[in-house]
């Protein structure tokens, strides 16, 4: 009988060979940075609303955020494109081999990063870690007035104080498909369920879907040619491909 | 002044009262311990027993349990479906919580028993889809009255399960024992 020991083994691969399952492709150039991909996030999410006090001690939790950069010196600067930031589900993430609590796993079935709110202690050591500052900390028990309570997503745990949170590339809606497919006997199709930002965006800005499956569009479009992986030098394999002026 | 307590405690009489201290501790530890195993209170004292001996199917009234994440506790429009037909409802003091609740339209207020954690997402169709009986998580119910829990839901059961049911299956044990399969 395969422990749970023989699995840990077989884990231990080179991580360039790993390829990633899901995957997500994000044009720039059409991205208009209406931020609905980051309203549709926090409701889905069950995301806190950190409010103005908070904020401003760069507090704010979103698992998304559209970023913008200046180009040049004043007076000739130029904004560079709205590029949405958000866990990059990296193939080899700087943030897991940090955590001493081990809360911070990597998913080997969807290959993704995951974050165990149980097992989460608050080091604050993966977001430190973490080239593309997409993690958020829970530095309170914020409030949900009431109304606001009503709207909580059954299907995503409600973070307390002291854990840290990150962008899950909507794994609810990843078991809820294959639940579904598999429930029906049949695999999961393309474009069937997307996350939250993809399905908000209006420009269709965003795509998601399985990065392993060459007949997806997800990867159709990754392999355009003029996409780019952020940060890609530091090796974290990103799963996140941007199309910037193409 | 401390040497004066510890010579007062190695009197018989001083042991005698270590002796009650240590014992009162321990069984309000035992007692403590006990009341988190024991069933909720619940509006009304429903006879699972009685249930099950008629022959009902688990699925009949918690029918969820095959289709989706949670089972589901009966409306009282179920209950009542069966219940208006049978004489001894009128009349019965155990089921009159449930006339009362249906005349007047309001909810009763069932406790759930088998509960998870809030950072445990637990889908009750994948585990009956896998072969699964109720019985096996929720033990006997023609044995309880309101139903209890036959152990302790912790990870490590559930895990213990997990690894059991994937066997020599690599993909399978991947997914089964994988913290994002139930931890979201």
């Amino acid at each position: 009988m395969a422990t749970l020991a023989d699995l840990k083994i077989s884990e231990v691969k080179l991580s360039e060979e790993q390829t990633g399952k899901w995957g997500m492709v994000i044009d720039q150039d059409i991205c208009t940075g209406c931020q609905a991909c980051v309203a549709a996030c926090a409701m889905e999410n069950n995301l806190s609303f950190v409010g103005e006090v908070d904020s401003g001690y760069g507090r704010s939790m979103h698992w998304i955020r559209i970023e913008r950069f200046w180009e040049g010196a004043y007076p000739e600067v130029k904004m560079t494109p709205n590029q949405p930031m958000m866990c990059q589900q990296c193939g080899s993430a700087p943030c897991e081999p940090v955590c001493p609590a081990y809360a911070t796993m990597h998913s080997q079935a969807e290959q993704l990063n995951l974050q165990v709110y149980n097992r989460c202690v608050g080091t604050r050591y993966c977001a430190n870690n973490c080239p593309y500052q997409v993690r958020s900390f829970n530095w309170r028990d914020y409030e949900r007035p009431e109304p606001l309570s009503n709207q909580l997503n059954p299907d995503v745990t409600v973070r307390r104080r002291g854990v840290m949170e990150k962008c899950t590339f909507c794994i609810q809606r990843i078991h809820k498909a294959q639940d579904k497919a598999k429930s029906e006997g049949r695999e999961v199709v393309d474009g069937e369920f997307t996350t939250a930002c993809a399905q908000a965006c209006p420009a269709n800005a965003i795509t998601f879907g399985r990065v392993d499956d060459p007949e997806s569009l997800v990867s159709q479009l990754a392999h355009r040619g003029h996409g780019v992986k952020h940060l890609e030098e530091l090796g974290a394999l990103p799963s996140v491909t941007y199309f910037k002026g193409g | 002044m401390i040497k004066r307590i510890f010579d007062w405690l190695k009197q018989p009489l001083g042991l005698i009262a270590v002796g009650i201290a240590v014992l009162a501790l321990f069984s309000l530890a035992a007692y403590g311990i006990y009341t988190t195993q024991q069933p909720p209170e619940q509006p009304i004292q429903f006879p699972h027993q009685t249930h099950v001996a008629f022959g009902i199917q688990c699925l009949y009234c918690h029918p969820g349990a095959a289709k989706g994440p949670a089972a589901g506790i009966p409306s009282q429009a179920k209950c009542w479906g069966c219940h208006n037909q049978i004489a001894k409802t009128q009349t019965s003091l155990l089921l009159a919580p449930l006339k009362d609740a249906v005349t007047s339209g309001t909810p009763i207020e069932w406790v759930p028993v088998a509960q998870v954690p809030d950072f445990v997402q637990f889908n009750h169709r994948a585990h009956i889809a896998a072969g699964k009986n109720c019985e096996d998580c929720h033990g006997d119910m023609s044995k309880v009255t309101i139903a209890q829990n036959p152990q302790v839901f912790n990870m490590g059961w559930c895990l213990n399960c997990h690894v059991e049911t994937a066997g020599q299956d690599h993909e399978k044990l991947v997914k089964l024992s994988d913290c994002g399969t139930c931890h979201y």
